[in-house]
């Protein structure tokens, strides 16, 4: 299907009848390229319905929100009130300065220790490397519910219980392996021969990662950095269970929501998805980069 | 990379990756590891098991004997020993305070010695609070001493240096706190009578002060209880089905959507940058949002009713996140996380895709495959490590749904695994059977994985 039109014009003195094949391959083409639009605008309304929905919710008037039936925007009236009134109840802004400063931390931490281990899986052959990629993935595969309750043993142990910060020391354990895959993959994705190059033209080691290799990465490295702070800003079952006076926003959200009014609710969806659009904007030419090479 | 050149680096560098990955294999350790492995044996392993019973009323003493927590136990003597400062504050402890005085006895000499806190009323306290001075007590009823003993050391059995009369002036000079150790009798498990001191902490006393039970234990034992706990709990089977209902519900309705999003994406359509920008954005969503959102579907005031009786499909709201429209939220729950999680499926598929070599493809269609034929016999052979890859992952990935389901459900008419680790140590404060859970989801986890990973595998060795 990624055939070039190009490539099946280029026989020309191909017989009759592989002509007769091309226009029929042609014309298949044309019908399933027609019937591809369709499906791909389909599979497009099926996601952007929904957070439509959610965002006429949470931009319009509380009465609106308790309205039925239900309005759309740009049918029904545009008002920031119910985010405002979302913002403003207990323990959002706050919520919303942990679920930040949590996620900055985990960014941090998790970059500094994967860049390097990913710079060494990509790009050393060395005795124990497959043992270490599968451990990483291992750990990757673990479900959060597992290391959450054991953390909190431990961490009530240490004294450090119900901190934003030993959150972010958990939150960084729980992005650190696929990190590191993303960054390994990254840097795979330049070519040593570059680095070799350099190397033959008169840079150290260090000039020629620092002048060659760094301004490659760092596009990709910002791509999963990026995708680490995702994944802390969304993480909602650790971080309610280890957090109970500096609860994050989602923290904040779920434990809450048995007792908050709709508006609230729809509010604080279309709040936490936010980060989730702008950012995918931005990492979407990496996605295949990252992922791909992880799965592998 | 060549042969030579990988010979190369191996020979020059081979510390350095080492020192490269030593950071991420501390860390994860040190946060992953280690809690790993201490937080499962919470879920076999009962810290305070059994009372180990001293022959003697000291730690130092040898071993009499075992009893198990909850045993009833007679108490016999009684006795005060030393305890350490740090373990003042534990719970269940009865002590006792043994005061250093001074005082002139009878014949007018001064007197030297301890005695229990019982017989001195303190007078006198420095700054920080430590008695200084006092007068002793007078005995009540008329049988008794009207003399205290004054003892050479901190417990009765000591030697006795003299008597005070009441009221006299004392300086403390200084104190002492005991704990009180029990003489207990008590039958184990083995039906031997087991007889031994043991400090106040670990046996709870009824109130005629003779008889007891062991409160807690000082030595762990492997325990099947907290898992019988787990499968006993009522949430237990409910949860485990439906898991299971969800995982078998969800996983090939993704597969085959994401199937079909990447080969749009593969596709070559214009506006593609788009598609793939709308098609990527669940995969950063928020499962509590996405909860959320299609709760906003599903209420009863919601869009999903709006719509259909904007159709005229009904004529009045309907129901559908109750009790008894359980299937509905089953319905909510399965779309609610088809819609988050297929991006994630859809982008392994494509990078396998990416793989395929449009030769193969190409070849196939000139030979006149169809879009269906190209499917079954090119693209989806090819693609198995891929697509084995993203199954491991979305099973493990679907044991662990939680928000989404409570968002939509409360989480008590639809309950699953996670849901139930969250409750036993939330709403229960259970530690030990939150470890059960969370240990149990971890197994089933592997099973499938391994289970994934032998039959994908049995069927390229029957194909080759």
């Amino acid at each position: 299907m990624t055939v070039t039109t190009q490539k099946t014009t280029q026989p020309a003195q191909a017989s009759a009848e592989v002509k007769a094949i091309h226009r029929k391959m042609l014309r298949r083409r044309r019908l399933s390229k027609g019937f591809t639009y369709l499906v791909a605008i389909l599979i497009l309304l099926w996601i952007v319905v929904p957070i439509w929905f959610i965002g006429s919710m949470a931009l319009t008037t509380p009465a609106n929100v308790r309205a039925y039936p239900k309005g759309v925007l740009p049918f029904i009236e545009f008002s920031l009130e119910t985010m405002r009134f979302f913002l403003s109840s207990e323990g959002i802004v706050p919520g919303i300065i942990n679920s930040v400063t949590v996620a900055v931390i985990t960014l941090v931490l998790s970059t500094i220790i994967a860049a390097p281990a990913g710079y060494a899986i990509s790009r050393y052959i060395f005795k124990g490397r497959d043992t270490y990629r599968l451990s990483v993935l291992m750990v990757r595969a673990f479900p959060i519910v597992v290391l959450a309750i054991p953390l909190v043993v431990v961490f009530i142990n240490f004294g450090i219980f119900d901190s934003i910060y030993s959150l972010a020391l958990m939150h960084t354990a729980l992005t650190l392996p696929t990190t590191i895959l993303i960054i390994g993959s990254v840097f795979a994705s330049v070519p040593y021969e570059l680095e070799e190059a350099a190397k033959v033209f008169g840079c150290t080691p260090i000039q020629a990662f620092r002048q060659v290799v760094l301004p490659l990465v760092l596009p990709g490295i910002a791509a999963a950095a990026i995708f680490t702070f995702v994944m802390s800003w969304n993480e909602v079952f650790a971080a309610s269970v280890l957090t109970i006076q500096n609860r994050t926003l989602p923290a904040q959200v779920f434990n809450t929501l048995s007792q908050s009014s709709q508006a609230y609710q729809f509010a604080g969806a279309f709040f936490m998805l936010i980060p989730s659009m702008i950012f995918i904007f931005f990492i979407r030419r990496y996605l295949f980069n990252m992922w791909g090479q992880v799965s592998k | 990379m060549s042969t030579n050149q990988q010979a190369r680096q191996k020979k020059k560098y081979n510390w350095a990756p080492y020192v490269l990955i030593l950071p991420s294999l501390v860390y994860l350790a040190v946060f992953f590891a280690w809690p790993m492995v201490r937080g499962l044996t919470l879920a076999v392993w009962n810290d305070e098991a059994n009372l180990i019973l001293q022959v003697e009323a000291s730690q130092n003493s040898d071993e009499a004997g075992k009893l198990p927590q909850g045993t009833a136990v007679a108490i016999l003597d009684q006795q005060g020993n030393e305890v350490p400062v740090d373990e003042l504050d534990e719970g269940n402890l009865q002590t006792e305070i043994w005061y250093q005085i001074t005082g002139l006895g009878t014949d007018g000499a001064p007197i030297s010695g301890w005695v229990p806190e019982a017989r001195i009323r303190v007078r006198e306290e420095n700054d920080a609070g430590t008695p200084t001075g006092g007068s002793v007590r007078t005995k009540l009823g008329s049988d008794a001493d009207p003399l205290t003993t004054i003892y050479a050391a901190e417990n009765e059995a000591s030697e006795i240096v003299g008597q005070l009369e009441a009221r006299t002036e004392v300086t403390i000079d200084g104190l002492t706190v005991l704990e009180v150790w029990y003489l207990v009798r008590g039958v184990d498990e083995d039906g031997t009578t087991v007889e031994g001191w043991s400090p106040s902490r670990y046996i709870q006393v009824f109130e005629e002060g003779t008889n007891g039970r062991v409160d807690r234990g000082n030595s762990g034992a492997l325990t099947s209880e907290y898992v019988q706990k787990m499968v006993n709990d009522r949430f237990f089977w409910p949860a485990l089905g439906t898991t299971l209902l969800l995982m078998v519900l969800i996983i090939p309705i993704q597969f085959i959507l994401a199937i079909i999003m990447a080969l749009v994406i593969q596709a070559n359509l214009k506006g593609q940058g788009l598609f793939l920008y709308v098609f990527a954005i669940p995969l950063a969503a928020s499962d509590l949002a996405v909860g959320i959102v299609w709760f906003s579907i599903f209420t009863t005031n919601g869009y999903l009713n709006t719509i259909l009786q904007g159709l005229g499909i009904i004529d009045a709201p309907v129901t559908y996140l109750s009790a008894e429209t359980r299937y509905w939220i089953i319905i909510a729950i399965v779309l609610a996380e088809v819609w988050r999680a297929t991006s994630i499926v859809m982008v392994i598929v494509v990078s396998g895709l990416q793989a395929i070599s449009s030769e193969v493809l190409e070849a196939a269609e000139l030979f006149g495959a169809g879009l269906w034929q190209r499917l079954r016999h090119v693209i989806l052979p090819l693609l198995k490590p891929s697509l084995q890859v993203a199954l491991i992952l979305r099973t493990i990935l679907a044991l662990q749904v939680f928000a989404v389901v409570v968002a939509l459900s409360g989480g008590d008419i639809v309950t699953v695994l996670a849901r139930e680790t969250y409750r036993q140590y939330f709403d229960f404060r259970n530690l030990n059977v939150a470890a059960s859970f969370a240990g149990f989801i971890l197994l089933i986890s592997m099973v499938s994985a391994v289970f994934y990973l032998r039959t994908i595998r049995t069927q390229e060795e029957v194909g080759a």
